[in-house]
């Protein structure tokens, strides 16, 4: 726990609110988030649907429809990118909400959050069924994300692999298997070979070969050489030409092929077999297990900082439930990366968090650490949602009773306090504020500070 | 292994076409003998016979059509006659004589002009319709929606004379009579009678032979003709492509493509517009139906010689031939071009070929 | 129970109106067209009011039959052949709008007893009935209208009913469409389960839900048919026809465009309101069918 706090913050929310406006009123989605992520850390955000678990989650992103209204709130990304800055401006403004508006505000937030969307912030959404575009095919879908963030890395990769020799991959080899990865890449950079790194190390990593055949494999890279197309695509691209009509094509398509090659790497990595027959096919071809793969390995193949899954696993079955878990746990153990994982399954957040922050009508109820929220919890909420998670053991399950309550005009003082059964005067009257029971632990609830 | 679904897929949908072909001459056949013999000797009769010879060719016709026999015998005759490639006469003040030459003369015309006309749709109509819907509510998409219903609304002939009277008449620039100015004709060594060798089709031959000069007049005649049928057929298109597109754009595939950072620009011309085109392209029967039956009215109004002019023609001079042999061509080349846009659409939509 | 329906049935229409009647263009399409009726119906009852004595016959006056520009007497402007255009206008209405209601109804009639039964019957009579439409498909609606108008004769009549030919088709394929999907609902199950006899589920369950969608796709049509009518009377599908009919008004004055615009543009333009009227009324009739639409 302590290791928590030395870690850097890499997203900061900040008194968040954002309201829904639709011809039946307006929504207010989230009333006031505050939440911070840190780096590595796997953060399991839970709630009904309802609670405005994934409006955070599209808030973080940008991507909020054209009817939200961002009414005050800050996202700082890294302490300093205030995603939302655009929308606040509008939304903080006492003037009668225009949708409209709001949308050309929304196009502009669009160009300017380009850069930062899919390189250091990526998300993966809940229906693998309709968040892959049905008329590309997969392997162009993972590589234009590369494309449009980090084209030099394609580039290098194919002159890399086209420059390299028989000679240069044995003395690579020898270096990795001798040396280890670290001295690999710096034998790389010796070379002059960058790019050929992470192809070597991406059929190195593999766990489903055997090792002579990866060494096979390794030495036969130089085997694939560009043919004249891709090179003259590759050399206009690099005299700056690829805005020029027709070239700008021949570019793009080399670059998008080398792509082809990069996305099998990400599929077998991510466990699917025939990668290289999965990349020319269209998402309907593929089942939805294999589809939720194909849209983390888009979300990750830039290596973004933050990745933001919104329920991932809700619309599969079971097993290939457990094995897209088991694949977030093994991302989260490889890398640095932060994850935000939002599921109304306490049992999913169990498996894959750090920390557990529960939502409750647009406002975070309690936030800790995952063995304490699960072994001490605080809100009464939260207590009522372990006892609603069904067991072996246990005969009844435990439903709470009544309902979220009506987000267009939500009960003033605590939003729990109609279906709460330690209700007192004062939550009616007064909101509960946030209060730190313990290192990182915080819930929001009298009951809690009555006994401080 | 795709592709021999593909295969697959071309050939049945090729089979499909049989039934609809038969049923299409069963129905030409029913109208040419909805009134007893009479229209099917004013149709195979040549109109230069005339006194004894006529009654002749009648009793000949008579046999070889064996129009004696009950009518279902007919109809085997008469198909025989069909696919052997004999269609009757025509006689109209435009063309006189065999319908199968007629055939030669008119249909590149009017393949030309269709051809250009969905050129304009394609250069025009498409990027409108997606204009439209992207910058949704603006004052250049109220602009475009309240364009694309009135010449919804407005008759084929109101649009080619709105564009006479505008580009032909105030401004005089575009010539809307003809294929080519008479003059810039007179006495070329490939046009004869008002008709243009090799190909029949003034703009291609004149380019053929070098005269180029001629070629910028007959592409000049070409402008408004084609403009009018492609402004009709578009009002349609850019309705159906702006709905389409606006209920694309808020897909879940469009929001990962703003997720993965693709620019704004590559997800309205890539990801949006390729989903949208599906309902067009599948509408795009009704278009072409459209297209070529505007074609009729097109190239009346506007004097083009092609099988439009040509039915007009056999109509106001109650020629048959003239009439049956266009439906029969219209029909075919209308059950072709949805045939070949079906094969688009399957390569288009990648989900269409299981 | 029962009254449990009507209600909703009540409230339903209320919610119906309210969806209609929110949409500013619909309403003012719908205004258009109420007038056209109003005007064909005078036409057709008591045309004295507007001043005309014979509403089926064009009044020409060979002793200046060249086309006037508007004026205070002609507030239209004349065509050829002395036709005073405001008069010749309010006149055609009634003709235009007459057939066309008779060429959509009747085709939407037919359209949807042959859709209903090849739907709700199904095996080969439905696919005997479905290439049955191709046929009808395959060749440009325009094109077969000449073709069938002409087997028939070139007259008022024959064109009629070559339309009626024409646009069956179209209404065949629609309710069969909405009768695969309806069939398979729950109310239908029900009356079947209640030992319903097939003639009363087509006709007593099946048919009065299809025909909201039918009754929004005629509003749409009517526009394309008045336009369809107006085109092949312009073309001179009729000879000699003096009748006020709008397509052949405006051809009239043709070999006058150039000198005299207004002979054709006033006559397309009465077409043009008409078409315009009724297709934005349709789209808000669309919009309170579609529950996608409406919330």
């Amino acid at each position: 726990m302590e290791r928590v706090k030395e870690r850097a913050k890499v997203l900061e929310i900040k008194d968040l609110r954002v309201s829904f406006h639709t011809r039946r009123g307006v929504f207010k989605a989230l009333r006031g988030v505050d939440l911070e992520l840190y780096k590595g850390e796997v953060l399991g955000l839970a709630g009904e649907s309802g609670s405005g678990k994934s409006t955070l989650g599209l808030a973080i992103m940008g991507l909020l429809p054209r009817n939200a209204r961002v009414e005050s709130g800050e996202v700082l990304l890294d302490g300093s990118k205030d995603v939302l800055k655009m929308l606040r401006d509008y939304g903080s403004r006492d003037v009668k909400f225009d949708p409209r508006k709001n949308e050309k505000l929304i196009k502009r937030l669009n160009k300017e959050l380009r850069e930062v969307r899919g390189r250091a912030l990526a998300m993966v959404f809940q229906e693998p069924l309709t968040s892959l575009n049905p008329v590309l095919q997969v392997g162009y879908q993972i590589a234009e994300a590369v494309y449009y963030h980090d084209p030099m890395r394609l580039v290098r990769r194919a002159i890399s692999r086209n420059r390299c020799t028989q000679a240069d991959l044995r003395d690579l080899m020898t270096t990795l298997k001798t040396k280890g990865e670290e001295a690999l890449i710096e034998e790389v950079e010796k070379r002059n070979l960058r790019g050929l790194e992470e192809q070597i190390l991406s059929i190195w990593r593999r766990q489903d070969i055997h090792e002579a055949k990866k060494e096979k494999l390794i030495l036969s890279l130089d085997k694939h050489k560009l043919d004249s197309k891709d090179r003259l695509g590759i050399s206009i691209y690099l005299r700056g030409l690829q805005r020029v009509p027709v070239l700008g094509r021949l570019a793009k398509d080399a670059l998008i092929k080398e792509g082809y090659r990069l996305a099998v790497e990400i599929l077998t990595y991510l466990g699917i077999p025939h990668p290289e027959k999965v990349v020319r096919m269209y998402p309907h071809e593929l089942s939805g297990g294999m589809r939720q793969r194909v849209v983390i390995g888009i979300a990750i193949v830039n290596n973004p900082e933050i990745v933001i899954m919104d329920e991932p696993t809700s619309a599969l079955d079971v097993t290939i439930q457990a094995q897209i878990l088991e694949l977030v746990s093994s991302l989260k153990a490889s890398s640095n990366r932060s994850f935000i994982f939002i599921s109304h399954d306490l049992s999913v957040l169990a498996e894959v968090s750090d920390r557990i922050a529960i939502m409750y009508a647009g406002k975070i109820a309690e936030v800790g650490p995952v063995k304490v929220i699960f072994e001490e919890p605080q809100h009464p909420y939260t207590k009522m949602l372990m006892d609603a998670i069904p067991t072996m053991d246990k005969t009844e399950l435990k439903a709470i009773p009544g309902s979220v309550p009506d987000m267009r005009s939500p009960p003033k003082g605590c939003s729990f306090s109609n279906r709460c059964p330690f209700v007192m005067p004062k939550c009616k009257e007064m909101e509960p504020p946030m209060v730190e029971v313990s290192e990182g632990h915080k819930v929001a609830c009298f009951l809690v500070g009555e006994r401080k | 292994m795709i592709s021999i679904k593909l295969w697959v897929y071309v050939l049945r949908r090729i089979l499909i076409l049989i039934p609809t072909l038969i049923g299409l001459t069963l129905l030409v056949f029913v109208l040419v003998h909805i009134q007893g013999n009479n229209l099917i000797l004013a149709e195979y009769i040549n109109p230069r016979l005339t006194g004894q010879a006529r009654e002749l060719e009648i009793q000949r016709l008579t046999q070889e059509f064996h129009l004696d026999q009950p009518v279902y015998v007919q109809y085997f005759y008469w198909l025989g006659q069909v696919l052997t490639g004999n269609l009757g006469y025509t006689n109209t003040p435009i063309y006189s004589g065999p319908v199968t030459t007629a055939i030669t003369l008119f249909l590149p015309n009017t393949v030309v002009l269709s051809l250009f006309a969905a050129l304009l749709i394609w250069l025009i109509g498409i990027p409108l319709g997606v204009f439209s819907a992207v910058n949704r509510d603006s004052p250049a998409d109220q602009g475009i929606r309240v364009f694309s219903f009135t010449l919804y609304s407005m008759p084929i002939y109101l649009i080619a004379i709105a564009l006479i009277l505008l580009l032909g008449v105030y401004l005089n620039v575009l010539p809307f009579s003809g294929e080519v100015s008479p003059q810039m004709v007179a006495g070329l060594s490939w046009f004869r009678d008002g008709i243009s060798y090799p190909t029949h089709v003034l703009l291609i031959d004149a380019i053929l032979h070098g005269d180029y000069a001629v070629a910028w007049n007959a592409f000049l005649h070409l402008i408004m003709p084609s403009l009018t049928l492609a402004l009709a057929v578009m009002a349609g298109i850019i309705r159906i492509l702006r709905a389409s597109m606006l209920e694309v754009l808020e897909q879940d595939y469009i929001r990962l493509a703003r997720a993965k950072g693709v620019p704004e620009r590559v997800v309205n011309n890539l990801h949006a517009r390729r989903n949208a085109m599906l309902p067009v392209v599948t509408s795009f029967g009704y278009t072409v139906a459209g297209l070529l039956g505007g074609v009729v009215v097109v190239e009346s109004v506007f004097d083009f010689p092609g099988i439009g002019y040509w039915t007009t023609q056999a109509l106001l001079n109650n020629d048959i031939g003239g009439i049956m042999a266009s439906t029969l061509l219209f029909g075919i080349v209308l059950v072709l071009t949805t045939l070949i846009l079906d094969l688009v659409y399957a390569v288009v939509d990648p989900r269409i070929r299981y | 129970m029962e009254e449990r329906t009507e209600e909703g049935k009540y409230s339903n229409l209320i919610l119906s109106l309210k969806v209609f009647f929110s949409n500013r263009t619909a309403v003012a399409g719908m205004v258009i067209f109420l007038a056209y009726v109003v005007d064909a119906l005078i036409m057709q009852f008591d045309p004295r009011l507007l001043g005309v004595t014979n509403p089926n016959q064009f009044t020409y006056n060979f002793v200046n039959p060249v086309p006037q520009p508007p004026s205070s007497q002609y507030p239209l402007g004349t065509t050829y052949p002395g036709i005073n255009l405001l008069q010749a206008i309010l006149e055609a209405i009634r003709v235009d709008l007459g057939y066309s209601m008779l060429i959509v109804v009747g085709g939407a009639v037919i359209g949807a007893v042959v859709g209903i039964l090849a739907a709700y019957v199904g095996g080969y009579l439905d696919e005997l009935l479905m290439r049955f439409t191709d046929i009808f498909f395959s060749v440009p609606y325009l094109v077969l209208a000449i073709a069938v108008g002409f087997a028939l004769g070139r007259s008022f009549t024959s064109m009629v009913i070559a339309l009626i030919i024409v646009w069956w088709p179209i209404y065949a394929r629609y309710t069969r469409s909405l009768t695969l999907s309806i069939k398979e609902s729950v109310f239908v199950e029900a009356a079947k389960a209640a030992g319903a006899s097939m003639v009363r589920i087509m006709f007593k369950h099946i048919l009065p839900n299809t025909l909201p969608p039918v009754v929004v796709q005629i509003s749409l049509d009517l526009g394309s048919v008045v336009g369809v009518f107006a085109t092949l009377a312009f073309i001179g599908f009729i000879p000699n026809a003096n009748t006020p009919e709008l397509g052949y008004l405006a051809s009239l004055g043709l070999n006058y465009v150039q000198s005299a615009p207004w002979t054709v543009i006033f006559p397309g333009l009465a077409i043009t309101l008409f078409a315009l009227s009724v297709n934005l009324m349709g789209d808000g009739l669309r919009d309170v069918i579609d529950p996608r639409r409406r919330s």
